[in-house]
């Protein structure tokens, strides 16, 4: 029987190193039974976050509970919560074996439990092995069944997917949907989109130690809709036929980008063609833009994206 | 606690660093009895070796050389605890005992009984091989209730040295400067203030250890006050408690990024 997650909840987070302001009242939760990608660039606050969830950095303002209690109120915490912080957490001349049963003793469990999680990760080969001359690869398995050997309901994993070759992307990707059809919560970082689009039910979008944007994968793909890029000499006039009431089609956002360029959000070029034709409107461009997740994520994070650190 | 402190055991019995640092206490311990045996010690003034193997109290000198790898164990306590902070098992540890305090508490309970078994082996090694090299010579015959002495000195104050270095690596967690600083002190900080103020050397922790060893006789203080075995005990338990409680306050607290 598998254990079953718990939620996660961030609220109000901040976390400041000195000047530096890692986290800014940072808020969202992570749902079990589905994968949830915590997403932002480098140096947003991601593994900040992480390490206050987990007890190892103290936030300086607001928390992160498990099931309701802070990670160091649990009651056998390795049980409840596996994560894989960083590929580099091991002593070099341990075996992969030794080091997961430092773990498993810790946790109360027997011996053999290390060498189920070694199978599980695929490492069962290399399990006498020092972790000191794995590859950036084998290390991951190895954080990732270190994750594993308490059998939590709740998985947080640090750029899990870093260092894998594409065939053990795809195997990550089976073994976290799997998990989180068992009913587990699973919250994966990582700092390109792309890398875990095809894992993740949900994204929690970090920029600058701030939210950016938190919900299902489909609600951020959905968010960039339908974007169109117009040109026309007479652009007043467009926006004004565009908003005109009793028109079947209403754009959701009309954005003026330049003196004779706008970006209407929320209608079909098709539709914008002929209220444009219909007003009597010279177009000099009716260009739908490329609406992949990758560039839309870039935006959301790059500078001046709300946030900050102030 | 039990399972915390078969994980602290676990985390020594996997990697190398007890075997060689208990690896040169025996050879340090073999050569301090070789040397006793065979070669005059230059501050005596006798013609050879043998006549000193007649007296009693350079007898119990040789089977002393149990206690004078003493530093070795500061070291492996050292070792251990800073290890955690420079391969970043730390996060690993803390994430399954997220009480940073009972961490702590296990390794020296850990600590204070490897220190005993290595405190064993060397008294085994300096037992051992001043009976095989003593055989065959005139000697005065190895007191046993002096040799229990010896025993229960080196085992009681490798215990507590090696619980010290626990302590000493949780406040200075960058292991080489935990290292070297542990060095300094007792091989030049200690020993000069022991000199200039006469009164302070049996309350120092080397001066404690000492007083725990005195069965040994290697403390070279030339005869300078020591403590009862006992009262150093304390003194020498009292400075890993403090240490450790400081540390607990301080440097454990920080933040693990």
């Amino acid at each position: 029987m598998p254990t079953i997650g718990q939620a996660l909840t961030v609220e109000h987070l901040s976390k400041r190193f000195g000047q530096v302001h890692a986290v800014h009242d940072l808020s969202f939760s992570v749902e079990p039974g589905r994968v949830t990608g915590f997403l932002g660039p480098n140096g947003s606050g991601k593994t900040t976050t992480l390490r206050c969830m987990l007890g190892l950095v103290r936030p300086s303002d607001g928390a992160a509970r498990i099931g309701g209690h802070v990670y160091r109120d649990l009651d056998h915490p390795g049980r409840i919560v596996g994560a894989a912080l960083e590929a580099s957490g091991f002593h070099p001349g341990r075996s992969a074996r030794g080091h997961l049963r430092v773990i498993s003793d810790a946790l109360g469990l027997p011996k053999t439990r290390a060498d189920e999680v070694l199978e599980l990760v695929g490492l069962t080969d290399a399990a006498g092995r020092k972790a000191g001359g794995f590859s950036l690869g084998m290390r991951q398995r190895l954080s990732l069944a270190a994750a594993l050997v308490g059998d939590p309901g709740i998985l947080i994993l640090d750029e899990p997917a870093n260092g894998l070759d594409p065939e053990g992307i795809a195997w990550l990707r089976g073994l976290l949907r799997g998990l989180a059809r068992e009913g587990k919560t699973v919250l994966v970082s990582s700092h390109v989109l792309s890398e875990v689009q095809q894992t993740v039910d949900d994204v929690v979008i970090i920029s600058r130690g701030a939210l950016v944007q938190a919900g299902t994968l489909a609600d951020l793909a959905g968010n960039g809709a339908i974007r169109v890029r117009v040109r026309t000499p007479r652009r007043e006039a467009l926006v004004a036929a565009l908003q005109a009431p009793g028109g079947s089609n209403t754009p959701t956002g009309i954005d003026p980008t330049g003196p004779d360029e706008l970006l209407v959000t929320g209608l079909a070029p098709s539709d914008i063609g002929r209220t444009a034709f219909l007003a009597g409107v010279e177009l000099h461009e009716l260009v739908q833009q490329t609406n992949d997740l990758e560039s839309l994520f870039l935006e959301l994070t790059a500078t001046g994206a709300p946030g900050g650190t102030a | 606690m039990i399972p915390l402190l078969r994980s602290e055991l676990r985390k020594v019995t996997t990697t190398k660093v007890l075997f060689f640092l208990t690896l040169a206490v025996v050879l340090f311990t073999a050569l301090n009895v070789l040397l006793l045996v065979y070669l005059t010690p230059s501050a005596m003034e006798v013609e050879n070796n043998d006549q000193l193997l007649l007296n009693p109290e350079y007898v119990t000198n040789i089977l002393g050389a149990a206690g004078s790898s003493s530093i070795f164990v500061l070291i492996l306590g050292i070792v251990a605890m800073t290890g955690e902070f420079r391969h970043m098992t730390i996060t690993s540890t803390l994430l399954v005992t997220p009480r940073r305090s009972r961490v702590l508490i296990a390794k020296g309970i850990i600590f204070l009984a490897i220190g005993a078994v290595i405190g064993l082996i060397a008294f085994t090694t300096a037992i051992t091989l001043t009976t095989l090299t003593l055989a065959g010579k005139p000697h005065s015959p190895i007191d046993s209730g002096i040799a229990l002495q010896i025993l229960g000195g080196v085992v009681l104050g490798f215990a507590i040295y090696a619980f010290v270095g626990v302590a000493v690596g949780a406040l200075i967690r960058n292991q080489v400067a935990a290292v070297v600083g542990a060095l300094i002190w007792v091989l030049i900080v200690e020993a000069l203030l022991t000199v200039f103020v006469d009164w302070i050397g049996k309350w120092l922790p080397g001066g404690a250890l000492d007083a725990v060893l005195q069965a040994t006789n290697v403390s070279g203080r030339g005869g300078s006050e020591v403590l009862s075995v006992g009262a150093g005990a304390a003194v020498l338990i009292g400075y890993a408690v403090i240490l450790g409680a400081l540390a607990s306050a301080t440097t454990m607290r920080r933040d693990i990024t």
